[in-house]
């Protein structure tokens, strides 16, 4: 019998497929991964500390820099951790706003993150770009009502900051037309494709009581079979006005987590078309006029406000000492927790089955790191 | 073990293809949707609607450009009034409070005789490389004095240029107008209201005295009014060599490269900085003296389309707006 060494690898920091700068120490025996240890910090900065240090208002465009595909869910979130705190009331129309941006946004993450994730499997661009293409077409309309495609910094307190009007809903509509096609042909390229079989299916297996364990929430959490949905747990906005499902996997493994991605792109277009419908007209305003947003201040307590990302459950914890910024500011990043089940995720597998894995995971790292 | 507070209804299992024997039937059908896609992105017409999956959707980035909405946001600008030169800011430090990053720095003009503060700024100071784009100080300013630019082709490899200096931040009222019709409108009357209660306070040249202005009776001299504790204005900083022209060069890319630069030397104005060294042979060391006058003037409304652009992209990047703005039903 020949004596085998077991052989210590880094990924990353500078390595493609690590979606930013994340290491991953690896120890192989062979090709097989026996263990996994996860080293980041690469990209702190500081973020809740300096939460601490802005006001509530300042602080809004730092929440656009955690998980920058979202940055529209992390203003949302956020927003709504400061009305929680302050008791600020937001009118019926932000709160469809916030709403249809949340699900523009889930639909852009769920198609670029599976693209990144099939460009690691070696489906190098053609997914990927078909993602980049609606993202893309989305993006412009974040700019019509934002300013910006990526940094939005659209959500105030008690609203939005711009309305949306007659030209993003009429954009918005043409949009969904296309959305449909973009879906079926993903679907077709992938869903079924043998090379996709192969790697996907039973990789990176993460058992219900394992991941439950972990406090793993989102897609990642769905694909092992729990049913678990803030926007139904506790619906906040307006989400308990629209009909739409939780898709979950059964077996927990990298094509579950695929798949329930593709069907929650699909129940995101249902929310969209029934958010343009339920529409109400501008009368009651955007934006809650008599909220203070430069010098806003939140009398004493805590709040913690939660929202269902495209990646899990992004909480935003505040304490609030009376003045015009926050005493204690935490941030729930769903990156960050997922992560945490990387390794045990991949114990046993094949050492290219890693990067897979962590494509299916769903990753940013500037939510992981902050 | 099942999280018994979502109803069955709601929940549903997604359907896994767990067929052991397959036969490349699924990647035949997704190279089959390949194909189609190629085929129309070939032989099919470039479109921009966003209903449309197929086709072509690139855009040639220099000589195409999409149009960017008007509440596009990239750094902030200081706005000024065409007729008087008068500038807008009143230095009353609203954006410099609120600005999450801490880039502005304002320092208010005093009136020389009294030594009272002035509604006008003396120097207006922006950090651009950590600028973060929040539009903060636009939606802040009582005055409008302070606005979002759309120009994005900002990169440089001077690093200390960065940081923007009064004469560089201002733009004439017309500019913004033509970048944001709609949003100026909906402000202009108050704005100008504002404005001309501020100038009846502003003695002198004072609030009218910056940069190279395009029309109006604006000082073109600086006249660095001194206050204490004031940085001076960031003018007059050398903006080191430029990159050496190498020695394994062939003879015709070196006159080529002297005469590009002695047409830019011409264009800024400073004729003679980079006139000289013409004659002479490599290495040539450029050394440019970044005057108000040489990098400030802005250039009105058509700045926003990039000022070395040739008269037909111009022509036609105007045509593809004016489609645009049609198709939005503007």
């Amino acid at each position: 019998m020949l004596k085998t060494e077991e052989l210590q690898i880094n990924i990353g920091p500078q390595h493609p497929s690590t979606h930013g700068v994340f290491r991953m120490l690896v120890t192989v025996d062979g090709e097989t991964l026996v263990d996994l240890k996860p080293v980041f910090g690469y990209l702190h900065r500081n973020h809740e500390q300096l939460g601490e240090v802005n006001t509530y208002l300042q602080n809004m465009p730092f929440t656009d820099r955690l998980d920058y595909f979202n940055s529209m869910v992390n203003n949302h979130a956020y927003a709504r951790a400061v009305e929680t705190l302050a008791g600020v009331e937001v009118p019926e129309r932000a709160q469809y706003i916030r709403v249809i941006m949340d699900e523009l946004s889930r639909i852009l993450n769920h198609a670029t993150a599976m693209g990144f994730m099939l460009g690691d499997m070696g489906a190098w661009q053609t997914a990927l770009l078909w993602g980049m293409r609606e993202r893309e077409k989305i993006l412009d309309m974040f700019e019509y009502v934002s300013g910006a495609r990526m940094m939005c910094n659209y959500c105030r307190f008690g609203g939005v900051v711009r309305d949306i009007d007659d030209w993003f809903i009429t954009e918005l509509k043409k949009l969904m037309q296309g959305l449909p096609h973009y879906f079926d042909d993903f679907e077709g390229l992938l869903l079924n494709s043998e090379i996709l079989l192969a790697r996907a299916r039973n990789i990176g297996v993460l058992p219900k009581e394992l991941a439950l364990a972990y406090s793993v929430t989102g897609p990642v959490l769905r694909g092992s079979g729990v049913a678990y949905d803030i926007r139904k747990a506790e619906p906040y906005a307006v989400y308990d006005r629209f009909k739409f499902k939780v898709p979950v996997g059964t077996v927990g493994d990298v094509y579950d987590r695929f798949l329930v991605r593709i069907a929650e792109m699909r129940e995101s277009y249902k929310i969209l078309e029934q958010a343009i419908e339920q529409l109400p007209d501008a009368t009651g305003g955007f934006i809650n006029p008599k909220v203070k947003q430069q010098s806003l201040k939140a009398p004493a307590g805590e709040a913690y406000a939660r929202v269902e990302s495209p990646k899990g459950e992004l909480g935003f914890y505040l304490v609030s000492d009376g003045s015009g910024s926050a005493y204690r500011y935490k941030v729930r990043a769903p990156s960050f927790i997922n992560l945490s089940s990387l390794a045990d995720m991949c114990k046993g597998y094949s050492i290219a089955d890693v990067v897979v894995i962590l494509g299916s995971i769903d990753i940013v790292m500037g939510e992981v790191d902050r | 073990m099942t999280l018994s507070h979502l109803a069955t209804e709601d929940v549903f299992v997604v359907e896994r293809n767990d067929a052991d024997f397959r036969a490349g039937q699924g990647m035949t059908k997704g190279l089959g949707i390949v194909f189609r896609k190629f085929r129309k992105a070939l032989f099919g017409k470039p479109n921009s609607d966003r209903a449309d999956t197929e086709g072509q959707f690139n855009v040639q980035y220099p000589e195409e450009r999409l149009v960017l909405p008007e509440a596009y946001r990239n750094m902030p600008i200081l706005l000024y009034d065409d007729a008087t030169g008068h500038e807008l800011c009143t230095s009353c430090f609203q954006c410099e409070r609120i600005c999450p990053p801490q880039v502005i720095h304002i320092t208010q003009a005093k009136d020389p005789a009294t030594g009272k503060p002035v509604p006008a700024a003396a120097n207006f100071v922006l950090e651009y490389d950590t600028c973060m784009s929040c539009g903060y100080c636009a939606e802040v300013c009582p005055f409008d004095a302070i606005k979002m630019d759309h120009d994005f082709e900002l990169s440089t490899g001077n690093h200390p240029e960065l940081d923007v200096n009064y004469d560089r931040l201002l733009r004439p009222i017309s500019y913004y107008e033509a970048i944001a019709p709609t949003m100026w409108s909906d402000v202009k009357e108050q704005a100008m209201k504002k404005l001309q209660n501020n100038i009846k306070r502003r003695p002198g040249a004072i609030g009218r005295d910056h940069g190279q202005k395009v029309k109006g009776g604006a000082a073109v001299a600086v006249a660095a009014t001194p206050v204490a504790g004031a940085a001076p204005a960031a003018a007059a900083k050398p903006r080191g060599p430029v990159a050496a022209i190498g020695k394994n060069m062939p003879e015709e890319k070196v006159a080529k490269l002297i005469s590009i630069r002695a047409a830019n030397a011409a264009k800024r104005g400073g004729g003679d900085a980079g006139a000289a060294p013409v004659a002479e042979a490599a290495p040539i060391v450029e050394t440019v003296v970044d005057t108000p006058a040489a990098s400030a003037a802005p250039s009105g409304p058509v700045a926003a389309i990039g000022q070395n652009m040739s008269e037909d992209k111009r022509a036609k990047l105007e045509a593809i707006r004016a489609a645009k703005r049609a198709q939005r039903g503007e």
